[in-house]
């Protein structure tokens, strides 16, 4: 089998880039919330500077706005393709919703702890609620989701091969430029191949 | 994760005198194994690729640990118990987002940043900058806002390590800022990233041990975790508190910067280049997260447990909060434990400023002159170069002026974030992102960070309690990322070449 030739690859590249409608989606409900989700907490910290003090309302303005950035960047970054974020729906959903109410908890059940209050796997209810539903509890779901859908939905050896030939095809024509029309090689000074990149 | 928090806090430590032999034998032992690794590492070192991003790259154990290792500074093990101390459950918002922050820049960053590497021979994070935008003023204006950060932690790890040297051979801090930043410089600039890995492989598995190590025994002095909640409920209920004595604006302050903010951090980032082989992506975030774990297990016991044991009386009050590891150590636990956590907080500050080292030399002789439209001939001699002037540079500043030094090193960890993650977390990821409005960001996080800190610093302005400089300036960096790319959006696709957009969609 032979090399394919640069226009080839390029070819091959421009027929299987093209991101479609249902990620396209994704991307844009990702990148709505996660715009909303800072504006959220830009709210949060402005109602701070009130001269009466921070209102009770502006902590719960974080305890959502952070889960909902965290969630809307991760899917921002696992969408891929046609595909969306996939079977990834479940833990990212799984997550966001862990912080949420750890967080949400928090700010809402009264202060009980004492000395005789009831202990869950050595703290009281609310740090409990905190340091294991917020802080270990996602260690056992999102990188396990991760390793497991990391063929299908993050890197899969074709991704990283298509790269490669991509790559190859930049640097074959670099290497022969005379092999070019001009308008071709005039074109070729606006590529950052060389990280000269002109504004 | 913490490295940011880390140095600044550690420099209000007076450490106490712990020039007990076995701790100096320890010492000497750690010394005498960094440099073994560092030899081995420099005959390994031939071209500038080697020198940043380690030649053909790291096997996935090892940058795994390596990166946890330049991650956590000497603020998990001295600084952080420090502040539990004071304020309770509060301070663990620093350190919760690590359930989710290794793998959130795995999907983030990890990934398109390895194969812009492939695609394109990258070797620093400006340099993704400048391919994502076509811009070589965006790498620059990154650039200069990185080297701005490092000039920050260089100088406070300088003076961190000064203290740490000081405290295990009692040779003075002076002597201790120089004998500890000429080790490192000695691996930095002969076996540069290469001997910086295998010595945070080695440092990064000294700080688990000695975590893991401390962990189990305070629980076992305590009588478990039950009984130390029992103790410190009976006197200080407040303390076990989901907020501990924090607001709840603040402790969620410090997870959003926290979380947010791991995104931006050079030291962690600049790691993803090195994988040698990308599909080894799969098992790197659940292993960072579990490593993190370990190391950061000292962090919470000896906080917490520290509190039950003043409280009960089996420990004398402490002079102050930052007291409360070296108090456990040297008044508690059996002394070849002490040795081994006193050399894995030097562990600690010499793999941070190994890092920021070598970080700091690309940008100084790879990603400014590509900025000016130049290259550098020869980048590997340059670069051992520049390794050495900013080595010496940051010992002298942190020998002048501690003040100045713990300031320098405070806004670290939030120019980075506010600089770098709007352009680079989410410009990776959105196609829609613009030149102009990377460039709008990452002015507006330079700025405001440099601004508010300086005026909080100079006692010109205080903020409401619960927020900080960092948080404020990483929001507005976002929003002005967001608003002027979206203003810009006619240009946003021309700026992007195709294997760029190839990587950006895969």
């Amino acid at each position: 089998m032979t090399e394919p030739t640069p226009r080839e690859s390029r070819a091959l590249y421009n027929a299987s880039g093209p991101v479609v409608a249902a990620a396209d989606t994704t991307r844009r409900a990702a990148l709505i919330t996660l715009f909303a989700a800072i504006a959220a907490i830009a709210l949060g910290y402005a109602a701070a500077f009130g001269s009466r003090g921070t209102p009770a309302w502006a902590p719960w303005l974080l305890a959502l706005g952070i889960p909902a950035a965290l969630g809307a960047i991760m899917i921002l970054g696992a969408t891929r393709g046609d595909r969306g974020v996939g079977p990834l729906k479940i833990p990212f959903a799984f997550v966001i919703l862990m912080l949420v109410l750890g967080f949400g908890a928090a700010l809402a059940l009264p202060a009980s702890e004492g000395p005789l209050s009831r202990l869950w796997l050595g703290l009281p209810a609310r740090a409990a609620i905190v340091i294991y539903g917020v802080g270990l509890l996602p260690i056992f779901v999102l990188p396990i989701a991760y390793a497991l859908t990391f063929e299908t939905q993050t890197l899969s050896a074709e991704d990283v091969e298509r790269v490669r030939e991509l790559a190859r095809v930049n640097q074959a024509e670099r290497d022969t430029p005379l092999a070019r029309p001009q308008s071709v090689r005039a074109n070729e000074a606006r590529k950052p191949s060389d990280n000269l990149m002109p504004e | 994760m913490i490295a940011g928090a880390g140095v600044s806090a550690l420099l209000q430590v007076a450490l106490p005198n712990a020039a007990r032999p076995a701790v100096v034998a320890v010492g000497i032992l750690y010394f005498a194994v960094v440099l073994g690794i560092s030899v081995w590492a420099a005959r390994r070192t031939n071209t500038a690729r080697d020198f940043f991003v380690a030649g053909k790259g790291i096997g996935l154990i090892a940058l795994t640990v390596a990166s946890v290792s330049v991650s956590v500074s000497g603020f998990a093990f001295i600084g952080g118990p420090g502040f539990i101390y004071a304020v309770g459950l509060g301070a663990m918002y620093i350190v919760l987002p690590a359930a989710v922050t290794n793998v959130m820049g795995a999907w983030v960053l990890a990934k398109r940043m390895r194969l812009l590497g492939e695609a394109r021979a990258l070797i620093t994070i400006p340099d993704a900058i400048g391919a994502r935008y076509r811009s070589r003023g965006a790498q620059g204006l990154s650039a200069v806002a990185i080297l701005v950060g490092i000039v920050g932690y260089m100088a406070t790890n300088a003076l961190a390590m000064g203290v740490v040297i000081n405290s295990i051979f009692g040779v003075g801090l002076g002597w201790g800022i120089w004998i500890g930043m000429g080790v490192t410089l000695a691996y930095s600039a002969s076996g540069g990233i290469l001997a910086g890995i295998y010595n945070d492989v080695f440092q990064g598995t000294l700080m688990a041990v000695a975590s893991v190590l401390v962990f189990l025994f305070v629980l076992n002095f305590g009588g478990g975790l039950g009984e130390i909640s029992r103790t410190i409920l009976a006197h200080d209920p407040t303390f076990l508190g989901p907020w501990g004595r924090l607001t709840p604006l603040a402790a969620l302050s410090f997870f959003f910067v926290f979380s947010m903010g791991s995104l931006g951090q050079p030291q962690a980032v600049h790691k993803y280049y090195m994988l040698r082989d990308p599909l080894q992506l799969k098992w790197y975030p659940l292993l960072k997260t579990l490593g993190l774990v370990l190391v950061l297990l000292l962090y919470f016991s000896v906080g917490v447990g520290v509190k039950a044991f003043v409280l009960s009386g089996r420990l004398s009050p402490l002079a102050s909060p930052d007291q409360a590891t070296p108090a456990l150590l040297l008044n508690v636990t059996p002394i070849l434990l002490a040795a081994l956590v006193f050399s894995g907080v030097a562990a600690a500050t010499m793999s941070a400023a190994n890092s920021f080292i070598n970080i700091g030399a690309a940008i100084v002789t790879h990603d400014l002159p590509i900025a000016l439209g130049r290259r550098v001939k020869n980048e590997l001699r340059w670069g051992r170069t520049v390794t050495v002037l900013i080595a010496i540079a940051a010992a002298i500043t942190a020998q002048r002026s501690g003040t100045m030094v713990a300031f320098l090193g405070i806004f670290g960890w939030g120019l980075f974030a506010s600089t770098l993650v709007p352009a680079l977390a989410v410009g990776l990821n959105w196609q829609g992102a613009t030149r102009l409005g990377a460039m709008a960001s990452i002015a507006t996080g330079l700025i405001i960070t440099l601004a508010l800190e300086t005026a909080a610093y100079l006692k010109v302005f205080s903020f409401p309690a619960g927020v900080t400089a960092s948080a404020v300036a990483m929001v507005a960096s976002f929003l002005v990322f967001f608003i002027v790319s979206w203003l810009t959006r006619r240009n946003a696709q021309a700026e992007i070449d195709p294997d760029v957009r190839l990587v950006m969609e895969l």
